[in-house]
Formats: C-alpha cells, sequence, structure tokens
C-alpha cells in the first residue's frame, strides 16, 4: 500500500491511496492516515488506485474521518472503482462520507 | 530438452491449485490466501468482479475467525476448500474447530445496523454484511468439534 499527501487550494489535503485495502495494507497506511487526519480539516481520500476494500480498510478509513468530523472538519471520498463503491454502499458509509467522482465536485463539497 | 518439453506441455506442468488451503489462527496467515486465491482464479477463467468478491467474503469469514472465533488464540487449524459445483458455482466451505458461532443469526447479522451520523460509524462490523452481499450463496452449520461457513460465488464467464 502506498499513501502520499498533497495541499490543494482552498486547504484541502488529499490523500491519495494506492493498492490493497486488506488487512496488511489497512495496517500499513494507519499510522499516516491517523496523522493527516490529525490536523486536516478539509480531507479528499483519493481511492482512485484502490484496487481492494475490505472491512479493516473501511475502519482506515471511518477512523480517520470521524476524527476530522468531531473537530468540524469534512471529508470526502474521491474516484473509488465500481467494486471498491460498492463496499462503501454495502456498508452504508456512501451516505455519510460523500463519494465523488469529479475532482471538482468533491473539492466543492468540502467548501 | 527439458525446456522444449515444457513449451509443449503446459497444461501438464502446471497442475492445478490444491483445492485446500489449510492456515493457522493468526492474522498472518491470511497473507496466504491471496496468492492461492489468485491462482484458482486464473484456472477458473473468473471475472475481476467474482475475484474481487471471493478476496473480500475471505478476508471477512477468516479475520472473523481469527479474532473472534478462537479470540485470538494461536496455532488452532483452519481449512479452506474450493470446488465446483453442478449449480455452476464455485464454493468454498471453511471449517474451524471454534465454539459454534452462526454469523446468519438475527442478532449476529444486526450486529452493526446502517448508522445514520458519522459519529455513529463504527469502525467494525460490516463483514457479515458485506458477505451477504458479495457471495451468492451463505450458509453456516455447526460441526462436531466447530463450524463450517459455505460461501458460494458464480462460475459464468
Amino acid at each position: 500500500m502506498q499513501i502520499s499527501t498533497e495541499e490543494l487550494p482552498g486547504g484541502v489535503t488529499r490523500v491519495r491511496l494506492d493498492g490493497r485495502m486488506d488487512i496488511a495494507g489497512a495496517q500499513s497506511v494507519d499510522l499516516k492516515m491517523n496523522i493527516v487526519a490529525g490536523s486536516a480539516h478539509r480531507l479528499l481520500i483519493d481511492l482512485e488506485k484502490v484496487e481492494f476494500l475490505g472491512s479493516m480498510g473501511l475502519r482506515s478509513i471511518v477512523i480517520p474521518a470521524r476524527a476530522v468530523h468531531s473537530r468540524g472538519g469534512k471529508v470526502v471520498l474521491f474516484a473509488p472503482t465500481p467494486m471498491v463503491e460498492s463496499v462503501l454502499k454495502t456498508s452504508g458509509i456512501d451516505a455519510l462520507l460523500p463519494v465523488h467522482h469529479s475532482l471538482d465536485a468533491a473539492i466543492a463539497a468540502l467548501e | 530438452m527439458l525446456g522444449l518439453l515444457a513449451a509443449s506441455m503446459p497444461e501438464a506442468l502446471s497442475a492445478w491449485p490444491d483445492p485446500r488451503l489449510t492456515l493457522t489462527s493468526q492474522l498472518e496467515d491470511l497473507a496466504l490466501v491471496l496468492p492461492w486465491l489468485q491462482a484458482l482464479a486464473d484456472r477458473y477463467a473468473l471475472t475481476a468482479s467474482t475475484r474481487f468478491a471471493i478476496q473480500l467474503c475471505l478476508e471477512e469469514a477468516l479475520s472473523n475467525i481469527v479474532r473472534h472465533g478462537y479470540r485470538g488464540r494461536a496455532n488452532q487449524s483452519i481449512t479452506v476448500e474450493c470446488a465446483p459445483s453442478p449449480a455452476g458455482e464455485l464454493v468454498f466451505t471453511i471449517e474451524d474447530h471454534a465454539p459454534p458461532f452462526d454469523p446468519l443469526a438475527p442478532s449476529a447479522a444486526d450486529a452493526a445496523p446502517t448508522p445514520q451520523s458519522i459519529d455513529e460509524l463504527q469502525p467494525g462490523g460490516q463483514g457479515i454484511r458485506l458477505m451477504r452481499r458479495f457471495s451468492s450463496r451463505i450458509a453456516w452449520e455447526p460441526t462436531p468439534s466447530g463450524n463450517r461457513l459455505t460461501l458460494a460465488f458464480p462460475l459464468a464467464r
């Protein structure tokens, strides 16, 4: 699992995840995700390169998202593949963390 | 000479993956599952979405057994068997020796209700919901020494 971050205009933090968010993958990004969530107020989680997402991977998204939200921040999910999006929908997380496939729409949702 | 033989007999030399995988009850052992599944998926020419569904359901089922069934006790066995069914499914049968636990019982299936707010989002408890959604059939039965969970997926190509 690879993870990288980028600061976008408007105070948006984009965190790019790349690889398999299975048990091992989730463990490998947890620390970095929690560090990013500790300071971000507008967090865009880029799932475009995530090829697999299981419930441990969901956990690696939910816990940081709750941290950002608890400080009054916002979180959006960006560009999941159809199967990854299906996991998000099955868990009901998509109803609480908006999923966008357009970068402009994702950033606008964080304003 | 051997190289020539190998080139002319790829099917004979490329054996089917063992239909049975034996694991011990530690999360690290789950890393053995993916290459086994990939070899099976190649042999059965499964679609990308079916591969995803199988990987997802097996990860959920096996991690539940390790964390909840065996409650972290190491060196307990889990076996996974894969076989095609006459109904055109690829069927995975997972057996453990943990205390009986029916993941399909209403109390278990409702363990993680759909969250209504981000503050209610629980980091766990999604495994059973995911297995129900991503398998074509799921069944549980107790065995004399533990549990047998069956997960089926379409073999259509």
